[in-house]
């Protein structure tokens, strides 16, 4: 039986609340995970460790962070426009207009909010 | 002060779990200012013990290729003073492990005698996670060679290694420098 | 400065905290920790790349909080440490010649337990954050023969709170001629 978009932000709320140490209160769909939650680099790692038990899903290297080791993609610490477009198609769910102007590899975190992670899930779930 | 901070291996199975040991003695000096008078094991050096298990436990399951860093604790929890003639144990356990690094649930108990009568007690828990950091170009500066997994860990790997029958990965390409 | 106790005698201290830089009373406080390569274990943490383990930076943190409880509660307690830290992450290194400045903003100060948020920087970058939550307790509380090591401990933790507030300049050696 499928899980509703509200049940699976229940759980992924447990998540965030758990690997950022922050209150149940704080987790709004709109909240940003680095900007207003506080995350940090290895807590991405955590969370991604804890999604996937949480859902039974498997989310494999490259799929939420992009690789830094394809000069197709990265050059310089920037995304090129192949890297942009490559983003796009693989996370619709997220809002690129930062990375649009700025295509900092290290502002792709400040990209993820609450709601957007919910939608990745949602995505992972029904495929 | 060495920074060692266990003592013994009494358990290691390669990328599942390892039990190690730190008796708790008042020939350590930093035990006479924590505190004066009344010595208890600082919960700080307990993570530590913790860590260096895990830390090992996470290396040797890469082969000791990466350089292993703790990178984030997510609980310590403590509920008992450990005291001089105890002796912790250390038991950790993956949890995940990828390339970009591992995390680890680890319990804490101390073996104590009052009386003559000998007990194993909960003294805590530990949530913590390691970066592989060749992996994870945060933008910190450090050498090349795997100061973490140095020649000096290695002999001391070799100590701990000679009371149990650990089989590492593959051939140990990690004697090569 | 107070006599000196039976079986005191010059020792490695397990003080990881140098100088008060800022105090709000029962708010804020603001401490440094230099690190220098006369701290022997950076020796082992790491043989050619000496960095301030984790774990220290987190005793670094701990003791910051815990002075504030006691310019708050007035040196009410023999012992004060950690319960339990959650959400510690560590970002930038923190090498010999460097300074780790240790912010504790409390949460909450009650008469047994406190609550913190402490960030831990060198030069602006951050390289521990964490939430704390410590205990406070006299020994006599459980054995009341303990209540001379209770008033032992009170009294070093005075001595070297002023150590740690000295604001005056080291007094100069007279004029060069």
């Amino acid at each position: 039986m499928a899980m509703t978009k509200d049940e699976v932000f229940v759980k992924v709320k447990e998540v965030l609340t758990t690997a950022l140490a922050v209150d149940d209160d704080e987790v709004t769909p709109d909240a940003h995970l680095t900007t207003d939650l506080g995350a940090e680099s290895i807590d991405f790692l955590d969370i991604i460790f804890q999604l996937e038990k949480s859902f039974g899903i498997k989310i494999p290297k490259n799929e939420l962070m992009p690789d830094t080791n394809s000069p197709d993609l990265v050059q310089n610490g920037k995304l090129t426009p192949k890297g942009v477009a490559e983003l796009k198609t693989r996370m619709p769910f997220l809002d690129l207009t930062g990375i649009e102007a700025d295509p900092d590899v290290t502002k792709i975190k400040d990209a993820f909010t609450v709601d957007s992670l919910v939608n990745y899930v949602m995505t992972k779930l029904s495929a | 002060m060495r920074w060692i901070w266990i003592d013994k291996f009494e358990h290691f199975e390669v990328n599942v779990a390892a039990r190690a040991i730190k008796n708790v003695s008042l020939a350590e000096e930093h035990l006479h200012d924590h505190i004066p008078g009344f010595p208890v094991m600082p919960a700080s050096l307990m993570i530590e013990g913790m860590a260096q298990t895990a830390g090992i436990l996470v290396g040797a399951a890469r082969n000791f290729q990466e350089k292993v860093i703790l990178a984030k604790i997510g609980r310590a929890s403590f509920a008992r003073l450990v005291r001089p003639g105890d002796q912790i144990v250390y038991a950790a356990r993956i949890v995940n492990v990828s390339e970009q690094g591992a995390a680890i649930e680890g319990a804490i108990t101390v073996r104590s005698s009052t009386a003559g009568a000998r007990e194993e007690l909960p003294v805590g828990s530990i949530d913590m996670m390691f970066s592989h950091i060749d992996n994870n170009l945060a933008g910190a500066k450090f050498p090349e060679f795997n100061f973490v997994f140095n020649s000096e860990f290695m002999n001391l790997f070799e100590t701990y290694r000679r009371d149990l029958n650990v089989q590492l990965p593959a051939a140990s390409a990690a004697d090569d420098k | 400065m107070t006599g000196s106790a039976p079986l005191s005698r010059p020792t490695v201290k397990f003080i990881l905290v140098d100088q008060l830089l800022e105090l709000e009373p029962a708010k804020r406080i603001v401490m440094a920790k230099n690190v220098s390569m006369a701290e022997e274990y950076l020796a082992d943490h790491f043989p050619g790349f000496p960095v301030l383990p984790g774990v220290m930076m987190l005793e670094a943190a701990v003791q910051t909080a815990a002075w504030l409880v006691r310019n708050t509660l007035g040196f009410a307690h023999a012992l004060i440490v950690l319960k339990e830290a959650r959400g510690v992450r560590y970002g930038t290194f923190v090498a010999p010649g460097q300074t780790l400045i240790l912010a504790a903003d409390a949460v909450a100060i009650a008469a047994g337990r406190s609550d913190f948020k402490i960030k831990g920087t060198v030069h602006g970058q951050t390289a521990i954050q964490a939430r704390l939550e410590l205990v406070h307790l006299n020994l006599a509380d459980s054995d009341p023969h303990l209540a001379s090591v209770d008033q032992r401990s009170l009294a070093a933790q005075r001595e070297r709170w002023q150590t740690l507030t000295l604001r005056t300049a080291a007094p100069t050696l007279g004029a060069a001629s």
